[in-house]
């Protein structure tokens, strides 16, 4: 019964709604009965979940538990499920937030909670079915659909100007999503000109970016640029970023924990699973822009956290810096940047929700969330400091933890593509630390004040939410391979739609493993060894069939 | 935790000697220090007795010593050739191709562990002076053993203890960044250790961000090292440097250059990493501040270990700079500068741990001077030697401080060496090394260091151009000069003549304390006057009224024992000259032992040979003239006249050069005038950018439709809908006039008919 396949992950996917569904059956004033049925929803789904990770055929890059049933079939519109490992690790880090998610709510909701736990649970389907689909049609609805629940979210549940971010969020995100449906619409009926047929499925639009490279530079660049407007204000990359630090300053501490999780990768997996793969060669052509824009992002994101006075905002800011850095390993086009660009999704969706949850902390029991209003907080909270400093140091890249794998990757892959684009990327993690520690030093360290000084530290509920972001941090940093082996097969295959032949460059293994091999012995001069040539230590090496480590397999 | 050992090392051609050798056991040593830190650090809370944290805080430092001791020996026992011995645990990245110079790479990052003649003398010296410096702090920080945070400290120290093993022990560039931001985080914490205090804070802070400067241009190196090699592992680049290096020319990214220019440009960019690691100018500054840390801190962190991790890396990467003549340039001119200007700063400070922090950086730069002129072996060989003296002055300030009631003002000191014998003869050996006095380690790591620079100048050289190296010479001796001097002040200020901490001040030197005040690097007003000592048995007020007396043996038994190293520390690399006259003494025991790990270069014709004599006389006059003149320089203004009314009369003489000095060229000013101030303008106008241009233009956006709209609104109520009402008007009045021709009378419709065909006619006419 809990084995991996098509109908599990649909009901992982729609066990929230029902939950949902049954929730609504409740008198409103049963509030533990929202809380704990809810908490409960999403631990079964998160646990239903967990059997994709084990079940993912890693040496496959074929979309796996596939299933699809007719829809509209005068339209081509299918109901088509299933995953990738790109989709599975974002499906998977949605199940792992939501419990999370329901949890830091239970001190900070204190009204209406029947809808509350509801729209929740709605919101929780809805991202979980974008990473499911295989279907355009589907993608846009659930994309759509995802949109409600968290304009409702915010502006009920908001702070003061709940209703103005609200309206923002929801219209700017709306004016993006409608670009990419024109695109969408643009691309199934160049498809129909192209095969006769109608069809919305994802495999199908992959398939025209043959096609696409044989129209119109304009037309291209257009497609591209719709494209790419719909996913950036997502995601969200300067200059379309501003809905952001709104959104997240009034939304309510489990609303910017989804939004900076799950809701703000939606635009980055747009730009892997459809910008890139379908149009590759326009995307290549207005790099250059794209990649500024990132840069942008990267440094204008961190100079603007740094003089924030919110905490809220602050971390805000730094979510457009650290998706600028995201962005910039994806348009690297190789698989470092693209997996390091993975990683920061990941990464991102677990540090900066930490931050946020940290700051919801503080919140919660002073009801303000001014940097100047707290100093000398590890002094009467010292589990709240460690904890706060462990996402702080995974937010700054701190090898070990999280954070550095992303970054480190990215940047990595950003200086394979473009070295220069990679140096001022490489100045945005000294900004990182400054602000991030400055805020860390005003809040935590210094004389406290007599009104700080009778702030509770964590309690077990607040710890044990925090207890998996910490783990998973740990976890990240110190063992990512697990992670990089699900997406090894997708980038490999992404990277050869993008680039044709990347993979087919001479293969430097071998000689590595004989350079290896040699070792300390390399620095001796020549002139020791009688008899070998210089340039051809190879020689001195005896032959073996695997090297003794480093090296390269 | 399995390693990852392949059975074919075993199998190694019984004539080809194995480049490296199995060891299951490394990963223990820099583990043990991370199990101390985890079982301190998440449950030392709870654990009611210090004794414990101390045992696994000591024991696992002590274990790891023992257990590097043992590696060393079997390394001891292996041909010079194929001294390394490492473990790998674990596949640490796997990122997949990566396009690089000649082709695909698909290199693996591991979590490894190497062994090497380099790495083992670094491991000794971490776990070694880290054990005695742990033991020191069970001393030093008595008072925190009270009051809940003296777990956090040893956690925070074991936690530093193992990144520093991970940065030396590492068997790749990524393994060696992650410690070298782990002791980066460690510095972070123990430096803001005093919290409350908001300098410690903002000093910790300022380290760590300094740092991150220099992390840039060690990221850009690596990543270069990446595009070049394809790898990061040491063996890999170690057996493939000589065939890049040999190359006609590397193209990267369509630019074509020489090997040696990528080599110098990378360089650069590690220097930099170094720079800031090592506080070399322009990236000193934290250091001095790092100071607000508990003394023990200063002394493991600020002097013995982390800081010399920039030298560690040169050194671990010669075969980069043997090849880069222009970064090995770059490393003499900013070494020897680093070494003057820093020396000249100790000059006029009072606050021990300040003089002390400029010694560091200065000595730093020698290091530095030493690697710039090709002569790695030298300068790491001053990396050890300045770790014993260094660390045991650290040691024996930190002990000095803790007898005076947390006073760190010299000028309130004095006349410490009767009440504290042990201590102060530690230290007065230690300065006596440190100045390079014969035969104290100083000598003849420090030496060696200037004779090199000094050699690469007179045999015109293939490092660097000559000139340079004369500059740098001159700048190492005056160096050398205000090392001695500022040491000699700091002994004779503190240790002679009379203590004036009890209110006895004769001559009207002591200052206002800060140690009473706003507190010392103790940082707390609570406990500012307790004795830091614990086994005195003294409560807190008879203490400070008995005024300062020897400290417990856990405190002088560091100090001493890293003293005594660093008396006869500098014959393990005792010079070739030397040798030739005291055969006794084998000669450049660490040189030869490094120099496998060393590029060799075929030699090159040099120009003239150097003369015996040059080599001999340049050696005497540096220990019998120079250093001695500066000590006893000092000598004579700061003890002989125990007024100090030279140095009095020398200040009012020339104010503004003694404000400078002491003002530290104001450079702290200069980097908040002219960088971080415009930083922060900038992020304030971007703010505003933000909020009013491209927000503005989303909220613009927002209001032109809503003002359209309002106007469509009226549009609609005034125009179309006015439409419909006018229509309906026109249709009721027409109506009206219709009614009246609606009459009934044949006449009047067939005038209309004629009319109407009247009309249609003359129409049809005109068309």
């Amino acid at each position: 019964m809990f084995t991996a396949n098509t109908t599990l992950m649909l009901v992982a996917t729609f066990l929230p709604l029902l939950g949902a569904l049954v929730l609504l059956l409740v008198p409103k004033d049963q509030r533990r009965f929202f809380e704990i049925g809810s908490l409960l929803v999403m631990i079964v789904s998160l646990l239903l979940s967990l059997p994709f990770w084990f079940g993912y055929d890693r040496a496959s890059d074929a979309v796996q538990w596939a299933g699809a049933w007719s829809w509209i079939p005068a339209l081509g519109v299918k109901f088509s499920v299933g995953m990738d490992g790109i989709s599975l690790l974002l499906w998977l880090l949605t199940t792992f937030i939501g419990p999370i998610a329901i949890a830091c709510s239970f001190g900070s909701i204190e009204e209406r909670h029947k809808e509350y736990y509801i729209w929740m649970l709605v919101l929780q389907t809805a991202m979980l079915g974008v990473f499911i689909t295989q279907d355009m049609f589907l993608f846009y609805l659930f994309w759509e659909v995802m949109l409600v629940p968290m304009y409702f979210l915010i502006g009920i549940w908001g702070g003061p100007q709940k209703l103005y971010a609200a309206i923002k969020l929801f219209l700017y995100t709306l004016a993006g999503s409608v670009l990419m449906l024109v695109a969408l619409l643009a691309i199934y009926f160049l498809q129909h000109k192209a095969t006769g047929s109608y069809d919305f499925s994802l495999a199908s639009f992959q398939a025209m970016a043959p096609v696409i490279a044989q129209q119109s530079k304009t037309y291209q660049h257009l497609m591209v640029l719709a494209f790419f407007v719909g996913f950036a204000i997502k995601v969200p990359m300067f200059p379309f970023h501003t809905w952001l630090p709104d959104a997240h300053v009034q939304a309510p501490t489990a609303g910017s924990v989804i939004l900076a999780a799950i809701l703000l990768k939606m635009g980055t997996y747009g730009f892997v699973r459809f910008l890139l793969p379908i149009l590759p060669t326009a995307t290549k052509e207005l790099m250059p822009w794209f990649i500024g824009l990132s840069l942008i992002g990267i440094i204008y994101g961190a100079l603007v956290a740094m003089i924030q006075k919110d905490m809220k905002k602050l971390v805000a800011y730094s979510s457009v810096s650290h998706l600028g850095l995201c962005m910039l390993g994806i348009f690297a086009l190789n698989p470092y940047g693209i997996k390091g660009g993975l990683f920061q999704m990941l990464n991102h969706g677990i540090s900066t929700s930490g931050l946020f949850l940290a700051v919801g902390i503080v919140y919660e029991r002073r009801h303000t969330r001014m940097i100047a209003d707290f100093g000398g907080l590890s002094k009467t909270m010292p589990v709240y400091a460690t904890i706060f400093m462990i996402m702080t140091m995974s937010s700054i890249g701190l090898p070990v933890l999280n954070g550095f794998i992303g970054e480190g990757v990215i940047l990595m892959g950003a200086f394979q593509a473009f070295p220069w684009a990679a140096v001022v990327a490489t100045l945005g993690i000294i900004l990182g630390a400054a602000y991030m520690l400055w805020m860390f030093q005003r809040v935590m360290f210094g004389p406290i004040s007599p009104v700080n000084e009778k702030m509770a530290d964590l309690n077990l509920r607040e710890v044990l939410y925090f207890a998996p972001l910490v783990a998973a941090a740990f976890w990240i940093g110190l063992y990512p391979k697990p992670i990089m082996d699900v997406m090894d097969a997708p980038v490999r295959k992404l990277v050869e739609q993008i680039t044709p032949g990347f993979h087919a460059a001479q293969a430097l293994a071998a000689k590595q493993a004989v350079a290896a091999k040699l070792g300390m012995q390399g620095m001796t001069a020549p002139a020791h060894h009688e008899g070998v040539p210089a340039g051809h230590e190879t020689a001195v090496a005896p032959a073996h069939e695997t090297p003794a480590h480093g090296g390269g397999h | 935790m399995t390693t990852t050992m392949t059975a074919d090392m075993t199998l190694v051609h019984a004539a080809t000697t194995a480049a490296s050798q199995p060891g299951s056991l490394l990963w223990l040593i820099p583990f043990l220090p991370l199990f101390g830190f985890l079982i301190n650090g998440l449950s030392g809370r709870k654990l009611k007795s210090n004794a414990i944290v101390d045992t696994l805080a000591l024991g696992s430092v002590g274990v790891a010593f023992l257990l590097t001791l043992y590696y060393f020996i079997q390394l001891m026992g292996l041909p010079a050739e194929g001294r390394s011995i490492h473990q790998s645990l674990w596949t640490w990245f796997d990122i997949g191709g990566a396009q690089v110079m000649g082709g695909l790479t698909t290199y693996k990052i591991e979590w490894a562990y190497k062994f090497d003649v380099l790495s083992a003398c670094m491991a000794l010296l971490v776990t070694g002076a880290g054990f005695l410096i742990h033991l020191f702090s069970t001393g030093y920080m008595a008072e925190e053993r009270n009051d809940g945070r003296y777990y956090r400290f040893m956690a925070y120290m074991n936690l530093f203890v193992f990144s520093m093993l991970n940065l030396v022990l590492g068997a790749n560039i990524m393994m060696m960044f992650l410690g070298w931001e782990g002791v980066g985080l460690c510095s972070y914490l123990l430096i803001g250790f005093y919290f409350d205090k908001e300098s410690a804070a903002i000093a910790g802070k300022k380290a760590f961000v300094t740092n991150r400067i220099g992390d840039f241009g060690f990221m850009i190196g690596f990543f270069l090292i990446f595009q070049v090699f394809g790898s990061l592992d040491y063996d890999t680049l170690m057996g493939s440097v000589r065939e890049v290096a040999n190359m006609k020319a590397i193209t990267l990214y369509g630019h074509t250059a020489s090997p040696t220019w990528w080599f110098n440009l990378i360089g650069c960019c590690l220097f930099v990493g170094a720079m800031g690691k090592s506080a070399q100018i322009p990236l000193y500054v934290w250091l001095p501040d790092a100071m607000a840390g508990p003394t023990p801190v200063s002394a493991l962190i600020h002097a013995a270990t982390m800081v010399t991790s920039g030298l560690y890396m040169i050194t671990r990467l010669n075969f980069i700079y043997v090849n880069a003549p222009m970064a090995l340039a770059v490393v003499l001119a900013f070494g020897s500068l680093t070494a003057f200007v820093a020396a000249t700063m100790g000059l006029a400070q009072y606050d021990i741990k300040k003089v002390l922090a400029y010694s560091t950086v200065s000595q730093l730069g020698f290091m530095f001077m030493g690697m710039g002129a090709g002569a790695f072996g030298a300068g790491m060989f001053h990396v050890f030697t300045h770790a014993f003296f260094k660390a045991s002055l650290f040691l024996g300030s930190g002990a000095v401080i803790a007898a005076c009631h947390h006073e760190q003002d010299m000028r309130n000191m004095g006349g410490l060496k009767k009440l504290m014998p042990i201590t102060a003869m530690s230290m007065i050996l230690a300065t006596f090394a440190i100045a390079g006095i014969f035969p104290f380690s100083g000598f003849f790591s420090k030496d060696e260091i200037l004779w090199k620079v000094f050699n690469g100048w007179y045999q015109h050289g293939h490092y660097n151009g000559p000139t340079l190296n004369l500059v740098a010479w001159i700048l190492g001796m005056l160096g050398a000069f205000c090392t001695a001097f500022y040491m000699t002040r700091l002994i004779a200020m503190t240790f002679y003549g009379e203590y004036r901490g009890a209110g006895h001040d004769p001559h009207g030197l002591t200052v206002p304390s800060e140690a009473h005040g706003h507190g010392d690097d103790h940082g707390q007003d609570d406990h500012g006057h307790a004795l830091a000592h614990d086994a005195q048995g003294h409560d807190a007020h008879a203490a400070h009224d008995h005024g300062p007396t020897e400290v417990s043996w856990r405190m002088w038994l560091p100090v001493a024992t890293l003293a005594g190293l660093a008396v006869v520390g500098g014959f393990l690399n005792y010079p070739e000259s030397l040798h030739r006259i005291l055969p006794i003494v084998p000669a450049d025991l660490f040189n030869k032992w490094i120099e496998p790990l060393l590029y060799q270069v075929a030699p090159v014709a040099h120009g003239e040979h150097i003369p015996p004599a040059i080599e001999y006389g340049l050696m005497a006059w540096a220990t019998l003239v120079w250093a001695p003149g500066a000590m006893l320089l000092a000598w004579w203004i700061y003890k002989v006249d125990p007024t100090w009314s030279r140095a009095k009369a020398f200040v009012t003489r020339f104010p503004n050069l003694f404000r400078w000095v002491n003002a530290k060229y104001y450079v702290d000013e200069f980097y908040e005038w002219a960088l971080i101030n415009p930083i922060k303008r900038f992020s304030a106008q971007l703010w505003s950018f933000d909020t009013w241009v491209v927000d503005g233009m989303v909220n613009g956006a927002a209001r032109v439709t809503l003002t359209w709209a309002s106007l469509m609104n009226w549009v609609d109520e005034y125009l179309v809908d006015g439409a419909v009402d006018l229509t309906e008007y026109i249709v009721q009045e027409t109506s009206g006039v219709f009614r009246s021709l609606q009459s009934g009378r044949v006449q009047h419709y067939a005038f209309v008919m004629f009319i109407g065909f009247l009309v249609f006619a003359f129409w049809k006419f005109l068309v």
